[in-house]
């Protein structure tokens, strides 16, 4: 285990894992993609995950609070969509 | 000025050289003699020696070590030896390399200085001068790294270093190896450019990291902002045709900085997100980067345009795997052209929803599990061209750091094989 070796390797751990970021994706989520399509020990994501956070306190944080945000909105935004379906049947049967 | 005045019997005794001509050097510039007021002095002074092994050589200049320590006796008033800081101006051409200013090894020559009886440089004398030496010698290959530098015309010490978007990748590259240890000395071992200082790198180094911080606060920010605006947008049911501007799936105004022209002028309500590093290869752009990355950002979140805000994802910071800067190949999921344009790829559904009226109910990205085909393609995309640049460019760990975590946590080797 050459040390150039673990640098690339995590520096690929770390790309991944940003990809996962752009779909804000969670770290569990994460944890488990890049398990089933690269092949990644889960470990391995979760203490670059870890690290990532750590080197980036700011980043994260408004990363978790977004995407609590998301979570949240998209109840809503659900129970609107629902809503406006139900109105919108019952005008169309009408017709 | 006229400044070559020496005696003979000093220039012996004071003379570095070995190889000095122990004979009562000879005056053999009688045609100097014009520019001279102390004559007699010069006299004694054989140039023909002094510069004689510097045939073939127009521009060089002895080295005048030897004569800096010369009092003048009798003469004009300078001391030569310590003035070292009059500034060159009197020395382009003369092959006196005329007294005042012109210190041993601070040669306003261009380029190279061929010092014959040098050898090496006594340059060591004074602080300052050893760094001239080090220019100098390193002169040649001043070009070949494009840092450009005084050359030795102003009689100041500080060399001024042209960060290329070459030499700050290198920086880049040096500081994300060394991580949490990325210190000025380390880094500037890891680079191992000649001419730098740890001064240089270290103010370098701050005003990075100072940008980066910077720049990460906002795209966070700017992430949450875009969640929301795309949120909104969407339930207004109307809206549909609005979403298609922005990827619900991508946090679009991460990583990736605009061009450095035109889109931020034509967006005014786009905040431009710098990325503090690499050069885009774009020769427009080679020159000083990273200050334009310090414009002020000039929106605030909440009037973030909920179009996206990026550019061509071509600088961006995690290029740290040593290949020449490059636009990437379009990524499927991440690279809008122009900013502003929207992403039409992730929203096939849409007009067709839009049109299907209230049959669609839900689209998958409002939930918090993107299609696995994307992700899926997405990382695979990763592990394919590892030589892309990172999406986001977050801040690296340190390797050890993370080797060391790793052991702890029952995983001894990595890769593991």
């Amino acid at each position: 285990m050459g040390d150039h070796s673990s640098a690339s390797y995590i520096h690929m751990v770390q790309h991944l894992i940003e990809k996962c970021l752009t779909f804000h994706m969670s770290k569990e989520g994460c944890m488990e993609a890049l398990s089933k399509h690269a092949k990644i020990d889960p470990v391995i994501t979760s203490t670059v995950w870890n690290e990532l956070e750590k080197e980036n306190k700011e980043f994260f944080e408004s990363y978790s609070k977004s995407k609590n945000e998301e979570d949240r909105m998209s109840e809503a935004e659900t129970s609107e969509l629902i809503q406006k379906l139900i109105s919108d049947s019952s005008k169309d049967s009408k017709e | 000025m006229q400044m070559l005045v020496a005696s003979s019997s000093s220039l012996r005794d004071t003379a570095t050289k070995s190889d000095d001509n122990p004979e009562t050097i000879e005056s053999g510039m009688d045609e100097f003699s014009d520019c001279f007021s102390a004559g007699s002095l010069l006299d004694s002074i054989d140039f023909d020696e002094l510069f004689a092994g510097l045939d073939g050589d127009p521009d060089a200049l002895p080295d005048l070590e030897i004569l800096g320590d010369y009092s003048i006796s009798g003469g004009t008033g300078d001391d030569r030896g310590q003035s070292s800081d009059d500034g060159n101006d009197a020395v382009s051409g003369s092959p006196f390399g005329s007294g005042s200013g012109l210190d041993a090894g601070s040669v306003c020559s261009p380029g190279e200085v061929v010092v014959d009886k040098a050898g090496d440089m006594d340059v060591k004398k004074d602080g300052p001068e050893g760094h001239f030496g080090k220019v100098k010698k390193s002169a040649a290959s001043a070009g070949k790294a494009g840092r450009s530098k005084a050359r030795g015309s102003d009689g100041n010490r500080k060399v001024k270093v042209d960060w290329t978007p070459e030499l700050h990748k290198r920086f880049v590259q040096a500081v994300e190896q060394l991580g949490e240890k990325a210190v000025p000395s380390r880094i500037l071992e890891i680079m191992g450019t000649d001419g730098l200082t740890r001064h240089n790198i270290a103010s370098h180094l701050q005003k990075y990291r100072s940008h980066r911080k910077h720049l990460i606060a906002r795209e966070a920010e700017a992430a949450s902002w875009n969640q929301r605006r795309h949120m909104y947008g969407g339930a207004r049911g109307g809206g549909m045709g609005k979403r298609v501007a922005v990827s619900p799936w991508l946090l679009p105004t991460i990583g990736f900085p605009p061009a450095m022209s035109g889109p931020m002028h034509h967006h005014p309500t786009v905040r431009p997100l710098h990325v503090w590093g690499h050069p885009s290869g774009d020769p427009s752009q080679t020159n000083t980067m990273w200050p334009k990355h310090i414009l002020p950002h000039q929106l605030r979140p909440p009037h973030l345009h909920p179009r996206p805000v990026w550019a061509p994802p071509h600088l961006p910071y995690g290029q740290s795997q040593g290949m020449p800067c490059y636009p990437p190949p379009p990524q499927r999921f991440m690279a809008p052209p122009v900013p502003g344009i929207p992403h039409h790829a992730m929203y096939k559904t849409d007009p067709r929803a839009a049109a299907a009226g209230p049959a669609t109910i839900l689209h998958p990205p409002l939930d918090s599990s993107p299609s696995n085909e994307s992700i899926d393609a997405a990382l695979e995309d990763v592990l394919a061209k590892p030589w892309l640049p990172l999406p986001i460019g977050l801040k690296a760990p340190a390797i050890d750091t993370v080797v060391g975590e790793l052991q702890r946590q029952g995983v001894p080797q990595i890769p593991p094989s």
